[in-house]
């Protein structure tokens, strides 16, 4: 199994070098070029972080050559993976109340910010 | 009785060797494993009002972590070639290419440990970060605490309490002629301005205000009104002024510049604990390797599956990288 992987792809491995030498320059590119708006700087590293992944999982890992096992395998593993952040994501990422903690007080404080970041007693709802 | 041949044994499984297919498995639990931190670490951002991210407070190097992103491409590239090699039966070449990844995993964490010494310098540490101004003035009075403990205790002052501590420094103040003596004094100035700052720090008080004459001041007031309070400010002049005192040389070495992070402890903990562990992965990739490495010229078609299988793993450290360097370098 190991020489048919290691010899039968026909991949030119220093071109996905390259490809994954170029996107880390654009990553760096990105970050330096100092772009303002956060969605889009956040759309475009991942964007190239994604593709790298990609690339890696293709070719280096060789899963463009693997049978359908890799689905059945890596599916469910994904799906998992996913549980965690989507479970911790409606009361922690985008809770429904407004935190209260001294950063906020002290922020309020010195610079007197206003709106959401305005401290108060939670709201509950039910 | 039938005399037909019996059937081919039936394959059953994946058509993949066992190894392999273990290995597999295994980087399925990695993935929910470090999806775990990664997801957290999003949510626990996403879910906090502010996040640090300037350099002056994160101490973050994008250009080391862009190095590293290069270092790790090139090792698993050199993996790949090193796999090929193997397949090739072209041994000395598959060893050459896996010494030249330990050597880059070697740069990698080389860097990395480059970088930990600048947080650690810094005191990015996890729960060593002030968040408000209260807690910055805290934590210089705590560290100032430190170093006349440290010192006294180096100079030979006995004791447990500080208070037996200082006793014994202004006797050996009274009996030192020369020699220890200025360094001896220097202590004792220091230990009498880490009092006054812990004073103004206890009361709230500014510092424009001599600890002595809170009492007769706060007798002045008319009811309801307060004395001027402390601010981060005032302690940095104040510290200021201490600092450039030549008889405090040294002394200011283990105390931080007062440096309110919000939300930098928790900034902290995600950091340590993602690339902490990204790093023992790294250690653990190197030790699957030098395995190989250790056949020298004995190395043959026997070590394909362990060099593949390896490889995979390294692949799996280098993916992990490449998410790591934007979500916590760049966002």
């Amino acid at each position: 199994m190991s020489d048919e992987h290691a010899g039968h792809h026909n991949v030119n491995y220093s071109i996905i070098f390259g490809f994954l030498c170029f996107c880390t320059l654009m990553s760096f590119a990105f970050d330096k070029m100092g772009i303002e708006n956060k969605i889009v700087l956040i759309i475009l590293v991942m964007g190239v972080a994604v593709a790298k992944a990609m690339f890696v999982l293709t070719y280096f890992m060789h899963l463009k050559f693997e049978g359908n096992w890799k689905f059945v395998l890596l599916a469910p593993t994904c799906a998992l993976a996913l549980g965690l952040p989507l479970a911790l994501l409606p009361d922690i990422g985008v809770h429904y109340y407004t935190q209260d903690v001294p950063q906020i007080h002290d922020a309020v404080t010195a610079h007197g910010e206003e709106a959401d970041e305005k401290p108060k007693t939670p709201e509950k709802t039910h | 009785m039938s005399h037909e041949s019996p059937a081919p044994a039936l394959k059953m499984g994946l058509p993949i060797p066992n190894s392999k297919l273990g290995m597999w498995l295994f980087l399925g639990t990695e993935i929910m494993f470090f999806t775990a931190f990664i997801g957290a670490y999003l949510v626990l951002r996403i879910g906090s009002p502010g996040w640090p991210t300037k350099v002056e407070d994160t101490h973050i190097v994008v250009e080391a972590g862009a190095i590293n992103t290069f270092v790790l491409i090139l090792s698993s590239y050199f993996v790949v070639v090193a796999h090929e090699a193997m397949g090739a039966k072209n041994f000395q070449k598959a060893w050459k290419f896996l010494a030249f990844t330990f050597g880059l995993s070697c740069l990698f964490l080389g860097i990395k440990s480059y970088e930990y010494y600048g947080k650690i310098s810094h005191d990015i540490l996890p729960s060593h970060i002030a968040e408000n101004d209260e807690q910055a003035i805290n934590k210089v009075t705590r560290e100032m605490e430190d170093v006349v403990n440290a010192e006294m205790a180096r100079l030979g002052m006995e004791g447990k309490a500080l208070e037996d501590k200082r006793t014994a420094l202004q006797a050996a103040i009274g009996e030192q002629k020369g020699g220890k003596l200025s360094q001896l004094q220097a202590l004792a100035a220091f230990d009498s301005e880490f009092v006054e700052l812990s004073r103004h720090a206890r009361d709230n008080v500014a510092l424009s205000i001599p600890s002595a004459e809170f009492e007769s001041q706060r007798k002045a007031l008319t009811p309801g009104d307060k004395l001027q309070p402390l601010t981060l400010h005032g302690v940095e002049e104040y510290l200021k002024k201490l600092r450039a005192d030549k008889q405090f040389a040294g002394l200011f070495s283990e105390v931080h510049d007062p440096h309110p992070v919000p939300y930098g402890n928790l900034f902290a903990s995600t950091y340590f604990l993602m690339t902490g562990f990204h790093a023992l992965h790294v250690i653990i990739g190197m030790i699957l390797f030098g395995m190989v490495l250790m056949q020298g010229s004995k190395l043959d078609a026997g070590w394909s599956d362990w060099i593949e299988n390896s490889g995979l793993y390294w692949h799996f450290v280098d993916l992990v990288w490449i998410f790591l360097f934007p979500l916590l370098y760049i966002v």
